[in-house]
């Protein structure tokens, strides 16, 4: 109890929720990269497709990734938002600069 | 409600490897940060030794390289940072009125981190030659594995490094979570503000390096090829990560330092900060625009026109945010009762030097110019001009400013003129020809010239200056020794100041605040001060007080990563001996390590420590008083 008092959370303000969404984009997560896997070992797919099919599964992993264990669908969650946000900023431009002026 | 958990409390040699008070952490951070600040400057004085005549023989080759890596890399990352964080753990959370930091084990394990990472890189002396490739370690400089110094930058900056980024972390939760009531963002104290932007950019820079680093590591001990042009890798990869880095990395660097500039100028003018939200508007927009200037230090590497044009403006435009706040302290100062003693002196010699030192970087900046400037004795003087002439400028009013509240005891102040006389006009001489040696073609990095090419008279003023500035550092270390035989009388608020930190007596005590402050405004003492008041109106009753436990894990936690570095780096070398050739070849005393640092992390998830509790009559025992 006296955890709580000196973390002073804004209580009311967050649902309870339990990890019931946490579970499910756990298994999901799973599943989609042993789907990934099978795709390349078994399917046997045109080259061109399957990269376009496995950068879309990267995707889809990556925002179920940041909704839910990031917590960005959470809408008071403001300073993880701008956080991630100017982490991306950063990341994206300094790196595909970098990466343009070495290899294109 | 309290838990009576009867609390093991240490004392002596014990109480300092195992506090999380943010206070003690804070004073271990001068600690280190003073030592590495010695060894640096030492460092330093063998460089003029060896550059103050023509054609010396004194430092050649490669121990010129080891002593000139060493001085870069111990100044920027063991003492200027460890100092920075010094004054943020020391400072930031009194100024928000907070009782400690966010995470207080975090903050402990960040100091030994550092620690022990600065300890490995410094053994490098004593086990077969320090790092000699500079201390931007460019490849394929630093590739190269004929000599094993290099392994020492990369594991001693990375264990470092962790601990940066970890503290960085624990100053955005702080600030963030634990301002008192009443502390709005626009209240906050400017040094607070600057702290908070400096962690901003610890989080987004610190990864940068950290990939670098692995990826040089990688290179060296697990023959990776990230940077063997040969096998497909990319020399020019290491200067972006690098530079990616290493521009916020000087902003982190110079942002505390105008904070406390702020802090001094406002103080020891009697006056608020003259534009308060232009100054806090202008700290967020050096911080944003420093992601996007890296590229000025590689405008000779071929990026073409395009790059180098678009990165010499955004560069350009920093200059309009620094400018503010130039002419903030000028206002600030303007009608004021400026008091001069130490403290605000150093503050007031940092704006003629700042702006010298800035002005040379608008130079820099221009790219067909830097083409002439380039790896030039001017580079050298252009930064140690923002970083000496502006963070440790900085440093010092610092010092002089919050001692009587680190410490409870008032620096000497004849001691302290002095230091200050001697090490800003040392510095001035040291430095200022720097950029006419620049000018006239003095490389940078390379450990002798000719006589009779007109470069001796510069040389020679700028080593008589480096001792100077010795002589200044001599006279802040007495200073520290006598003041600390001295009785600790100094007074709860000795400057009349205007942020919280004044509100509490001098040293504060453990729990900073016996009830949390009301803020009702920016400079929140200072108001409640004008309004009559002697203290700060509390926003709590007096209650008992939470406290974290002591705890000796953060320190294992780094032993292990300490003598896991040593296992990995080692792992390469010819043994004669059979038993360390096992040892070391199968990667066993790096296991062993990594063991020591998980247990600790198990120990630590494992065991719930609740942390202890001062009750309400223990406080009135303390008889506290404000």
């Amino acid at each position: 109890m006296s955890e709580q008092q000196h973390t002073s959370s804004p209580s009311g303000r967050h649902r309870l929720e339990g990890p019931k969404n946490h579970y499910i984009t756990y298994i999901a997560s799973i599943l989609l990269t042993m789907l990934a896997f099978a795709a390349v070992m078994y399917l046997g797919l045109d080259k061109m497709f399957l990269v376009i099919f496995l950068v879309g599964m990267a995707i889809v992993q990556a925002v179920l990734q940041l909704a839910v264990w990031m917590h960005m669908k959470e809408r008071d969650h403001v300073y993880p938002i701008i956080g991630i946000a100017f982490g991306a900023f950063v990341a994206i431009g300094g790196f595909m600069a970098a990466i343009f002026w070495m290899w294109w | 409600m309290a838990h009576s958990h009867a609390v093991k409390r240490y004392s002596g040699l014990m109480d300092w490897l195992t506090t999380v008070d943010h206070k003690k952490i804070g004073i271990l951070y001068f600690l280190a940060g003073g030592i590495f600040f010695l060894i640096g400057g030492l460092e330093a004085l063998l460089i003029r030794i060896q550059l103050m005549f023509p054609d010396n023989q004194i430092f050649i080759g490669g121990t010129y390289n080891q002593i000139l890596t060493m001085h870069g890399t111990t100044m920027i990352f063991l003492a200027a940072m460890p100092l920075l964080f010094g004054f943020m753990n020391a400072i930031v959370p009194l100024q928000i009125g907070a009782r400690d930091v966010a995470f207080p084990f975090l903050n402990s394990l960040g100091f030994w981190l550092f620690v022990f990472g600065g300890l490995l890189l410094n053994l490098s002396w004593f086990l077969g030659g320090a790092p000699d490739a500079g201390w931007t370690a460019y490849a394929p400089l630093s590739s190269d594995t004929s000599l094993r110094g290099v392994d020492f930058y990369a594991m001693g900056l990375q264990i470092a490094g962790l601990g940066t980024l970890i503290g960085g972390i624990n100053f955005l939760v702080t600030i963030i979570n634990m301002r008192a009531p009443g502390m709005t963002f626009m209240r906050m104290p400017m040094f607070t503000w600057t702290s908070f932007v400096t962690s901003v950019l610890i989080l987004f820079a610190f990864p940068a390096v950290t990939v670098g680093l692995v990826e040089l590591t990688f290179d060296r001990l697990f023959d990776g090829n990230f940077f063997n042009v040969s096998k497909g890798g990319n020399e020019v990869l290491w200067e972006h990560i690098f530079w990616i880095f290493g521009h916020p990395e000087v902003y982190i660097l110079i942002l505390p330092a105008f904070g406390i500039i702020s802090e001094v100028v406002s103080t020891f003018s009697r006056k608020r900060l003259f534009g308060y939200s232009s100054m806090v508007f202008a700290t967020l927009l050096i911080g944003f625009l420093s992601f996007m200037v890296w590229v000025h230090h590689m405008f000779t590497t071929g990026l073409g026109p395009v790059a180098n044009g678009i990165f010499a403006v955004a560069t350009m435009a920093i200059a309009v945010p620094t400018g503010i706040k130039i002419f903030n302290w000028l206002f600030t100062m303007w009608g004021g009762q400026i008091i001069f003693n130490s403290s605000n002196l150093w503050a007031i010699a940092f704006i003629p030097t700042f702006v010298m030192g800035g002005m040379t970087g608008v130079m820099l900046a221009v790219p067909p110019a830097d083409f002439q400037y380039h790896d030039s004795y001017f580079v050298v003087a252009h930064f140690h001009y923002v970083i000496v002439g502006g963070l440790i400028f900085g440093i010092f009013s610092g010092f002089y400013y919050w001692w009587p509240k680190m410490f409870g005891r008032m620096l000497h102040e004849g001691l302290g003129q002095l230091n200050f006389w001697t090490f800003m006009i040392g510095f001035h001489l040291t430095f200022f020809p720097q950029h006419f040696l620049g000018l006239m073609g003095m490389p940078r990095r390379v450990f002798t010239y000719e006589t009779g090419v007109q470069l001796e008279m510069g040389n020679m003023a700028s080593s008589i200056g480096a001792f100077l500035m010795g002589i200044g550092t001599i006279a802040f270390v007495l200073n520290i020794i006598i003041t600390a035989l001295k009785p600790k009388n100094a007074p709860a608020d000795p400057w009349d100041g205007r942020s919280l930190e004044w509100s509490i007596p001098s040293p504060a005590p453990e729990y900073n605040f016996k009830q949390t402050p009301l803020v009702r405004g920016l400079d929140a003492f200072w108001k409640e001060k004008r309004a009559g008041n002697k203290e700060m109106t509390p926003a709590e009753p007096i209650g008992s007080i939470h406290m974290p436990s002591p705890t000796i894990l953060p320190f294992f936690m780094s032993v292990g990563l300490f003598i896991a570095g040593f296992g990995f780096m080692y792992a390469k070398y010819d043994f004669e001996n059979g038993l360390l050739a096992t040892l070391f070849g199968n990667h066993i005393i790096a296991i062993i390590g990594l063991v020591i640092t998980f247990l600790c992390m198990f120990l630590r998830s494992v065991y719930d420590d609740h942390g202890w509790h001062i009750e309400p009559e223990e406080l009135e025992d303390k008889g506290v008083k404000a």
